[in-house]
């Protein structure tokens, strides 16, 4: 039996903030409430990652933040996608080269949909998601690294190891 | 009713569980001026999660989320099929005692808090559901269930008291709120089920929905044999449970267990007592 039609009808999300002003994340919390109502699509927010579909992800994404989110990243099954809120989220927005930021969320983790906007709106970002859905039906329940990243990956994979050897990359040294 | 059509039944208890908590989200969201989501939206989580890859702890972790499931789904058989009273109530407590042993089993901090207050949970509403059995042997003798559902007499006339003190905890075995302290999902993130996922979780999901079926089969008892009566009590413990959920605030844990131990089982000790003293 086939079951891809049913990822687009009860999505469930997970928001993380990577350092942004909360101006996105009020947005993302407006979705929810009576006025736009995303449970209308099944849409849940779980703030579970062993649970979600959906990375929300807000903020321009902290040095500290970094591996917070990559960790969340790798906690999440497959199949996923992830969605970035907000012009910061997209591009650094107004701390982009600034000394204690990556510059967006793609510098760390795959990303599939970019909702721009400071803060985006809520009409934005339920299109957003909508988009994000299409991609979730079509995606496959490969694991997907960062570009960064060049850890081998054969199954079954252990991703608390995949994670630690991530994260050694990104430190350049072991960080235990 | 018959063995095989309690088979049946049981077999077929998620998809009326499924039904029952997708109609719980459509009343809740209405409840809060929201159009909410589709009746059949359980039945869609449900294939999702069949879809989803399965991240396991441990082995031994995945395998008390199944068998939360098996026994939950076990105590319900024993009610379905007119069994012991006393049965169904302690399979129950020892499918909810593998949910915690589960939680244990892994180090996420909150699924052990989560556990923790599972256990205390159980220390709060399960004496009532142990004196409720009693109270239904009192008034129709048995504690079968396929008698107390042939009886002629009507518990609820002579239970009033206790039938309230069961009303209020109906939210503390369904893990709604005010008395959602185990699951309580913007504090602890779900409690003991934070840590399962895909498969796993599928089974820890369909639990709760067969609990729904428990809960509320064990309200249809107080009608004894009059089962429209029955019918009608769950409708309305169905309502005013969901209204409780929207209206009031998660308590803590202290609170929940005194509510349970100063308040509702001196209500229903009083009715036992009423009722000891009529009779002699």
């Amino acid at each position: 039996m086939d079951f891809k039609s049913f990822r687009k009808k009860s999505p469930w999300i997970l928001h993380y903030n990577t350092g942004s002003c909360n101006g996105c994340d009020i947005e993302i919390l407006a979705c929810l409430s009576p006025k736009y109502d995303v449970e209308r699509f099944g849409i849940l927010n779980r703030g579970n990652p062993k649970q979600s579909d959906i990375l929300l992800v807000t903020g321009p994404v902290t040095k500290r933040a970094k591996e917070r989110l990559l960790r969340l990243y790798f906690e999440m099954p497959e199949p996923k996608v992830v969605v970035a809120v907000g012009a910061c989220a997209c591009s650094g927005g107004v701390f982009r080269h600034m000394y204690n930021v990556e510059n967006g969320v793609d510098k760390v983790i795959p990303v599939d949909v970019y909702v721009p906007g400071c803060a985006a709106r809520p009409e934005a970002i339920i299109d957003g998601l909508i988009k994000a859905l299409e991609i979730l039906k079509s995606k496959g329940k490969d694991l997907e690294l960062p570009s960064w990243c060049k850890a081998d990956v054969k199954p079954p994979v252990n991703r608390a190891k995949l994670l630690n050897s991530c994260l050694e990359e990104f430190h350049g040294c072991r960080r235990d | 009713m018959s063995y095989w059509t309690a088979f049946i039944l049981t077999l077929f208890s998620p998809v009326i569980g499924g039904f029952i908590y997708g109609l719980e989200r459509i009343v809740r969201a209405r409840m809060q001026g929201r159009v909410g989501p589709p009746l059949l939206q359980p039945f869609y989580d449900f294939f999702k999660l069949m879809d989803k890859r399965s991240i396991i702890i441990h082995s031994f972790h995945a395998f008390m989320g199944v068998m939360y499931l098996i026994g939950t789904w076990f105590a319900l058989f024993v009610l379905l099929s007119g069994g012991d009273l006393l049965i169904a109530i302690f399979f129950h407590v020892l499918s909810l005692a593998f949910l915690v042993v589960g939680g244990f089993s892994v180090r996420s901090p909150y699924s052990v808090i989560g556990a923790m207050r599972e256990l205390l949970h159980m220390v709060a509403y399960e004496p009532l559901y142990v004196l409720s059995a009693t109270a239904l042997y009192l008034v129709t003798g048995t504690f079968q269930v396929s008698g107390i559902l042939h009886s002629e007499h009507v518990p609820l006339i002579y239970l009033p008291l206790l039938f309230i003190a069961v009303l209020f905890s109906l939210p503390a075995i369904l893990k709604k709120s005010p008395f959602d302290t185990a699951e309580a999902h913007q504090e602890i993130i779900g409690g003991p089920e934070i840590e399962y996922s895909g498969k796993f979780y599928e089974a820890v999901y369909t639990a709760k929905w067969i609990e729904y079926v428990y809960a509320f089969f064990f309200i249809f008892l107080f009608a004894g044999g009059n089962h429209i009566l029955g019918a009608l009590l769950i409708i309305f413990a169905f309502f005013f449970f969901n209204l409780l959920d929207n209206v009031t605030a998660r308590v803590n844990f202290r609170q929940m267990v005194a509510f349970h131990w100063y308040i509702l089982i001196p209500l229903a000790v009083t009715n036992l007592m009423l009722i000891a003293l009529w009779r002699s």
